[in-house]
């Protein structure tokens, strides 16, 4: 397995859309702290510890949820199709290498490369707090470990639901066009529908208000978007802090409850991530163990 | 037995590539797999090398079956892969790599101790003649040095068995000699080649046995030298005559058609050559001269497949 591994990891940080990737969340990052220092500067506030870490939370979930996911839909959907176009799958699959151990050292390779993303982002994260004045507490680098581990889960699925693009669709550009329309139709329309239907529903109701509405939002990706790990992550870090202002838009006064809590909290949603990841992941590993590679 | 194949079937889709084929490659054979294009050569080469799930047929390599009704025995495939070269038909290698990590990497896929790998690139390198470039990246070599390189990686593991899918496809006329030479070597060192190519020329001079697959199965097999009787066999004959009496055909068993006074084309299935001397003595003529024309590999396939 470790051979696979080893020749995955040497490519995949050798590509461009990795390298990409990254540049686009470092340009990213800079401005966006840069304008949330000068809304507090104006404001007259001081940052809270823990308005900090939620603030960390939201934006690493933010932009990995966005970025890292197209990376690993990507990766997922080109894994198998292109190295079959290349002929360097039947190269390496002439070796006396099991089908099983090869797909599997790519699969960990495949997630070293996503954890490097996320470490990234949340380095530079971190950073940004430092710099809005927020301080490193012990409960921060559990919390950002815990929601490494989770992001990396999501992102999981959606390479492996790459791989079955990969093994189903044999040019890896038709895959890399299937997997860019997924991503932009299932995980960013669809959700936006979903939302759209919740506000109209709680608009309707007689006793309308933002916690009916977030009740019902929640409920709804719940139930219709249980194949978008990206709402599921969503869904879950929404708990890990409650705002206390009765203005939403007030996002210093806040209770940070932790990313542990805000898992237990969610566990339906966790366990969506969960069991369509190892559907994906069966159906991807056992494709690729059956099928002609030529 | 180094290869044996018994009744292999592959369909893609509605096509069948492969339809019952049977193969024989013997210990210390140099076995020419010859057929036109879209013959069932390359799917025969990945069913032996586990690369393609065949519906139907049994594969044995080194005497142990590996293959048998649509399933593979994945530990004894994966130990007989440990004795065998192979090198793919249109395939790169990682462009990233230069030639050493692509055979470092390789050599490690096949547990080769370090020292040993670095000993054995050296050897294989220069046996391919690469070796002055073995720290450039493979992504800025010419289609001729892949094809070397490709080479490389199949010898990488000393393999008993070296399967080579059309080799010489994008070597020039000095590559396609050394390349010969380089068979003729790993064969006097007792290994077994199977090759496949769709020109005949490729398999001249360095193959002691020959399989010609059309359609999915072997259509004629044997030495080099009884292929080429066969070839003989469906030949055409130009012939002139010296005579002064007009030589007529009309009796002959052959398709005759006349180029000009004494000059004739006859296309015949079997060989004639001692019929025809006969057949025009007896008119009171002589064949001045005799030209046989052997029809090209192409001609020959397409005899076949009609």
């Amino acid at each position: 397995m470790m051979w696979g591994f080893k020749l995955e990891f040497k490519q995949n940080l050798r590509t461009k859309k990795f390298w990409l990737i990254i540049v686009i969340m470092a340009v990213l990052y800079i401005p966006s702290f840069y304008f949330m220092k000068s809304f507090f500067l104006q404001s007259g506030e001081h940052i809270t510890n823990e308005a900090a870490m939620s603030m960390l939370i939201n934006s690493i979930t933010g932009m990995t949820s966005f970025f890292v996911a197209i990376l690993a839909l990507l990766i997922g959907a080109t894994a198998i199709n292109s190295e079959i176009e290349k002929g360097t799958l039947r190269i390496a699959m002439s070796k006396p290498i099991k089908r099983l151990h090869y797909i599997g050292g790519k699969f960990l390779a495949h997630c070293l490369v996503l954890l490097i993303a996320l470490l990234f982002s949340t380095i530079v994260s971190l950073l940004g707090i430092l710099y809005l004045g927020g301080s490193f507490t012990t409960q921060l680098v559990v919390d950002v470990f815990l929601l490494n581990m989770l992001l990396l889960l999501a992102m999981i699925q959606l390479v492996a639901l790459g791989y079955i693009i990969s093994t189903v669709i044999k040019s890896s550009n038709t895959a890399l066009g299937l997997a860019i329309i997924l991503m932009f139709v299932i995980f960013m329309i669809v959700p936006s529908i979903v939302n759209f239907l919740a506000i109209k529903n709680t608009a309707n109701s007689p006793n309308a208000n933002i916690e009916e509405m977030q009740k019902l939002q929640k409920e709804y990706t719940t139930k219709y978007l249980f194949y978008d790990p990206i709402s599921q992550v969503k869904v879950i870090t929404e708990d890990v802090s409650t705002t206390l202002s009765k203005n939403p838009r007030d996002i210093l006064n806040v209770r940070y409850n932790g990313v542990a809590y805000a898992i237990r909290n969610n566990l339906t949603n966790f366990a969506h991530i969960i069991w369509l990841t190892i559907l994906y992941l069966s159906i991807g590993f056992y494709r690729f163990v059956k099928m002609d590679l030529r | 037995m180094i290869l044996r194949i018994e009744g292999l079937v592959k369909n893609y889709g509605d096509v069948r590539a492969l339809d019952g084929l049977n193969l024989e490659v013997k210990q210390g054979q140099v076995y020419g797999f010859l057929g036109p294009n879209g013959a069932g050569k390359s799917t025969t080469i990945l069913g032996t090398v586990g690369l393609i799930f065949p519906q139907k047929g049994r594969i044995e390599l080194f005497g142990t079956e590996v293959f048998n009704e649509g399933k593979y025995d994945e530990n004894t495939l994966v130990e007989a892969k440990k004795k065998i070269g192979y090198m793919p038909e249109h395939a790169t290698l990682w462009d990233f790599l230069t030639p050493v990590q692509t055979l470092d990497i390789i050599g490690e896929a096949f547990k080769i101790p370090k020292a040993e790998r670095s000993k054995k690139i050296e050897e294989v390198l220069k046996l391919v003649g690469l070796w002055e470039v073995k720290n450039k990246k493979v992504g800025n070599f010419s289609k001729g040095m892949k094809q070397r390189l490709l080479l490389a990686q199949s010898l990488i593991n000393d393999p008993d068995f070296l399967i080579l899918d059309e080799p010489m496809t994008g070597l020039d006329p000095s590559g396609i000699a050394e390349f010969k030479n380089v068979i003729r070597d790993l064969n006097k060192e007792g290994k077994t080649v199977f090759f496949s190519s769709h020109i005949l020329a490729h398999v001249e001079e360095i193959c002691d046995t020959v399989g010609v697959i059309v359609k999915g199965k072997i259509r004629l097999e044997g030495n080099l030298e009884t292929i080429k009787r066969e070839f003989l066999q469906k030949a055409g004959y130009t012939i002139i005559l010296e005579t002064t009496r007009k030589v007529s055909f009309e009796d002959a068993e052959w398709k005759v058609t006349p180029l000009g006074e004494k000059k004739y084309r006859i296309v015949t299935s079997h060989d004639i050559r001692e019929e025809l001397h006969d057949f025009v003595a007896s008119q009171g003529a002589k064949i001045l001269t005799m030209q046989v024309k052997e029809p090209t590999l192409e001609e020959i396939f397409i005899q076949m497949v009609e």
